[in-house]
């Protein structure tokens, strides 16, 4: 018997010294925010809970891993108040349950059109956007000193630059990635989804092997028989090869800014030239804030971001870390970075990446086709064809649930 | 004396007189045990985890009387191990099982309860009735009271649960210094916008009756009327939307209209051997599969293979005395298998680059006048697999090998040379069957492992290049564990947990089948005979 009351009394004495772990995080705000954005959060947060006395708590976690940990942590009530991730998260986060609609009230007004399209679900808001990206044409001044303004041209200068025996090329895209290629075929009018009456996206209508979409990807395989592009080059390849002053032009966009300035490459930035005398519309990325459905605090998650985060101040100093054109019109006003407008002009012409979770499968499919093309296994007719036929038979699949 | 005590009696005796310190030790443990299982326990509770909780009870008071009692002592070696075995694999094979029968994944992760919960905590705003600016009072007992006003003027108070015409309440709003702006409302206080948000926690609960509808908090400058957005039946197990009128279904996991309009947020069920019968009847995913399946092999088999030749030539030749520097060669050999197998793999995939990689711009291109599309073609991204899984893996071969040869006697050697047999024929009758007597379970091992390698396929070619004309997305490098792993995160609409789980099974049902041989070479090496 002595043992048991031994035992108790050891075990009284752990659990007040552990209990005060479960205080409630009501009335504190959590922010998930990816390395890239947590540490001015972090600032932005500390400013806030001075002078609003609210305890903002930023979280750093991998960017790729945001979308599947709340889905994780959310229902357990681990999760975030407020999230930041890019707008094409929403269809898989709003069909699993995971985050909530918003009310911006007269607030919606003063930010781009194009931001707000790309946030809308149904006809419900699920985010305040911040930042828009989108891809254009970055070329080496010393190699081309003026951008092209048709692919023909393009073309000719690329030519000129190319010589394989140097490892020197024209240009380069990244590959096999369908997200800088569509630029390309959606000049001669393809389209992932095509829209529904009511304005929401239609997955039985897959537009990418309409004629644009594979006279588009066609281009890409002409570039490479030409000599004028190099086969399988990935991401990084191709920073280092532009760094080196290796390549002339590439399809990139503002994420690649920074590593061309710090290796003092004399850059510009343009759109991307015209396909047949018609304007390429690059996807756009749309970066935003997100309220979990899972939130204690969801009013006040709303209001931080209402009163606070939707203020010229907050949108320039996002501005500032992320070299992001702001999509907050009176934040856009003040910057005069040329290279932050050129990605604003190309963005308000491009079209918001689709979001609905059946994107999943036209990515996996189209890049696959990209593949074949670019690898000039099959004819890009077919290799769309096919990829059409794929993406086609997961929606089915997976409708079938 | 003692001649007459039992041994149990015996050993009661002695373990009593052990000392009281080791006692001691052994209570504080269980007691800490026990503290945080009691903790586990609260935190179950609160996540409603009512299975694990049962769990976590029965196991603890298990652990309690084993390591109380005397009387089922010979436990207290085996649970430790009992318990990990039931944590780490028994655990997550009983998970991976009840998945596989489930439409577990994208738009299907919510369990009913709490989908239905999602869509009942909903809120409308109604627009067509007046939005109010809002000026916030409060207590000495930090109760809030409210003042209403809309876009024509007209004034409400919302306090208690209610809002009234300003006319009709006795709370008066008071402008003590006529600055235009209200101090006081009755004993309320006049709180600035700022200083409201630390208690918008509070705020967000309140709501206040108002002519049939519910005035809540929109932002901390107005109220707005809201009413629920769906509503959900339990009888009929239907969600009906307000703003539409619309009655949902529930029905495999969704909510699903008489029109087939299907609701957002589905939730987990249960589908029954869906997932098995899609995989085996369906030839858009058996074509794969069966694809993928004899690729699988082919790379494991090969993998052990190559691993193996390589990793036992090196070690008959450094085990040959006549070397010179043999420990450095070895320690030099060894280098792949500390180097951390993602950045080889990475470092590989450099190298392969078609247009920019060394293996053809500095080897092949001046050689043979010839590059290799090493991840273009189907073929040759095979064999840069192979070629990165045998840097990898050849170290290990060639360590388990030197030990076997090391354990192979003299005596055999001496003897074989005093009937005249060579090099080779040493090698062929003495060696290589002893070696392989003692290195099969490894190499099986071996097999088992590489069965499952998705670290190489995933870094070196992530499964590519395309199979032109498959219908799923699969690659030609794709084995089946990262044939699985892009199902479960890359497929139709983000996650299918449920297929990929009935693919997770059946991959388990193999590896124990190898597993099973295993065991029965190990038995049949029992009666290897012994030479010394």
């Amino acid at each position: 018997m002595k043992r048991f009351a031994l035992l108790t009394l050891c075990l009284l004495v752990v659990l007040g010294t552990v209990l005060p772990v479960f205080a409630s995080e009501e009335g504190k705000l959590l922010i998930w925010a990816c390395p890239l954005r947590s540490s001015v959060m972090k600032e932005l947060g500390n400013e806030f809970t001075t002078k609003y006395k609210v305890p903002v708590e930023v979280q750093e976690i991998n960017f790729e891993d945001i979308r599947d940990q709340l889905g994780v942590a959310g229902p357990t009530g681990k999760g975030p108040d407020i999230l930041i991730g890019p707008h094409d998260w929403l269809g898989q986060l709003i069909v699993n349950g995971l985050i909530e609609p918003l009310d911006l009230g007269k607030k919606e007004k003063d930010f781009s059109p194009v931001a707000i399209s790309a946030f809308t679900w149904g006809k419900e808001l699920y985010g305040v956007p911040y930042a828009i990206e989108c891809i254009g044409l970055a070329y080496n001044k010393k190699l081309v000193p003026k951008a092209p303004k048709t692919w023909d041209q393009l073309i000719s200068t690329g030519k000129k630059i190319s010589d394989k025996a140097q490892q020197r090329w024209g240009f380069v895209v990244q590959q096999p990635d369908p997200y800088h290629s569509f630029a390309v075929m959606s000049a001669g009018g393809a389209y992932v989804f095509g829209k529904n009456p009511d304005g929401t996206l239609n997955p039985n209508d897959i537009g990418l092997n309409t004629l644009g979409g594979v006279r588009g990807a066609q281009l890409f395989r002409d570039l490479i028989e030409a000599e004028i592009m190099p086969l399988g080059v990935d991401f990084n390849t191709m920073t280092t090869l532009f760094k080196e002053g290796k390549v002339g032009m590439v399809l990139t966009g503002p994420w690649s800014f920074d590593s061309f300035r710090e290796a003092g490459v004399d850059y510009g930035f343009a759109p991307i030239p015209t396909v047949d005398g018609k304007k390429p519309r690059p996807f756009v990325g749309v970066q935003g804030f997100m309220v979990s459905s899972f939130s204690k605090n969801k009013l006040l998650a709303k209001a931080f971001l209402d009163e606070y985060v939707i203020t010229k101040e907050t949108m320039i100093a996002l501005y500032k870390k992320g070299a992001r054109p702001p999509v907050y019109l009176p934040a856009l006003k003040e910057v005069k970075d040329s290279d932050t407008k050129a990605v604003y002009q190309s963005a308000s012409e491009g079209i918001p990446m689709p979001s609905i979770p059946e994107m999943n499968s036209v990515w996996s499919a189209w890049s696959n086709a990209i593949e074949l093309i670019l690898n000039g296994k099959l004819s890009s007719q077919q290799a769309m064809d096919e990829a059409v036929g794929q993406i086609r038979t997961a929606i089915e699949q997976s409708r079938k649930k | 004396m003692n001649n007459s005590l039992t041994t149990q009696e015996r050993r009661t005796l002695e373990t009593r007189s052990k000392s009281s310190f080791a006692m001691m030790i052994k209570i504080i443990i269980l007691g800490l045990m026990n503290a945080l299982a009691i903790w586990a326990v609260l935190v179950l509770f609160q996540d409603q985890q009512y299975g694990m909780l049962t769990a976590l009870v029965v196991g603890s008071l298990v652990i309690d009387y084993i390591y109380i009692s005397d009387r089922v002592y010979s436990w207290r070696f085996i649970l430790p191990g009992t318990i990990f075995l039931a944590l780490m694999v028994i655990y997550p094979i009983v998970f991976t099982i009840y998945v596989a029968f489930t439409n577990y994944g994208t738009g299907h992760l919510l369990s009913k309860a709490m989908a239905i919960e999602q869509y009942t905590s909903r809120y409308m705003l109604r627009e067509d009735f007046p939005i109010y600016d809002v000026e916030v009072f409060k207590d000495e007992s930090e109760d809030f009271a409210f003042l209403l006003t809309d876009s024509e003027g007209r004034q409400l108070v919302a306090v208690e649960g209610k809002a009234v015409l300003l006319e009709n309440t006795s709370l008066q709003p008071v402008d003590a210094d006529a600055d235009g702006v209200y101090d006081r409302l009755g004993d309320y206080e006049r709180q600035s916008t700022l200083s409201i948000f630390p208690y918008l926690n509070k705020l967000q609960k309140l709501s206040f009756e108002h002519e049939g509808l519910e005035l809540k908090m929109r932002s901390p400058q107005e109220f707005g009327y809201y009413s629920r957005r769906y509503q959900y039946d339990p009888a009929w197990d239907v969600i009906t939307d307000f703003e539409t009128e619309t009655d949902y279904y529930a029905q495999d996991g969704n909510f699903i209209s008489k029109n087939q309009d299907v609701l957002d947020i589905g939730f987990k069920t249960t589908v029954g051997w869906r997932n098995f019968k899609n995989l085996f009847t369906d030839r858009r995913y058996l074509e794969p599969f069966v694809r993928v399946f004899i690729w699988t092999i082919m790379f494991a088999l090969l993998s052990v293979a190559e691993t193996f030749v390589l990793g036992l030539l090196l070690a008959v030749l450094l085990n040959d005395p006549k070397v010179k520097l043999r420990g450095l060669y070895r320690s030099i050999l060894i280098i792949p298998y500390a180097m951390p197998a993602v950045i080889t793999c990475l470092i590989w995939r450099g190298l392969f680059s078609t247009e920019t990689g060394i293996i053809n711009n500095i080897l092949l291109l001046p050689l043979f006048g010839k590059a290799i599309p090493w991840f273009q073609d189907p073929f040759w991204a095979k064999v840069a697999v192979l070629i990165v899984n045998l840097w990898l893996g050849y170290p290990y071969m060639m360590l388990i090998c030197t030990g076997a040869l090391q354990s192979i006697p003299g005596e055999l050697y001496e003897a074989a040379m005093v009937d005249g047999a060579t090099g080779w024929r040493k090698f062929q009758t003495i060696t290589f069957p002893l070696l392989l007597s003692q290195l099969t379970p490894l190499l099986i091992s071996c097999f088992a492992y590489n069965f499952n390698n998705l670290n190489v396929i995933y870094l070196v070619t992530k499964g590519r290049p395309a199979i032109a004309g498959a219908i799923t997305p699969t690659g030609a490098t794709d084995i089946l564990i990262s044939y699985t792993y892009r199902m479960a995160f890359e497929s139709g609409s983000g996650g299918d947990y449920g297929l990929a789980a009935a693919v997770s099974l059946i991959i388990f049902f193999i590896i124990s089948g190898i597993t099973m041989l295993n065991f029965k070479y190990l038995r049949a090496f029992e009666e290897v005979p012994q030479y010394d």
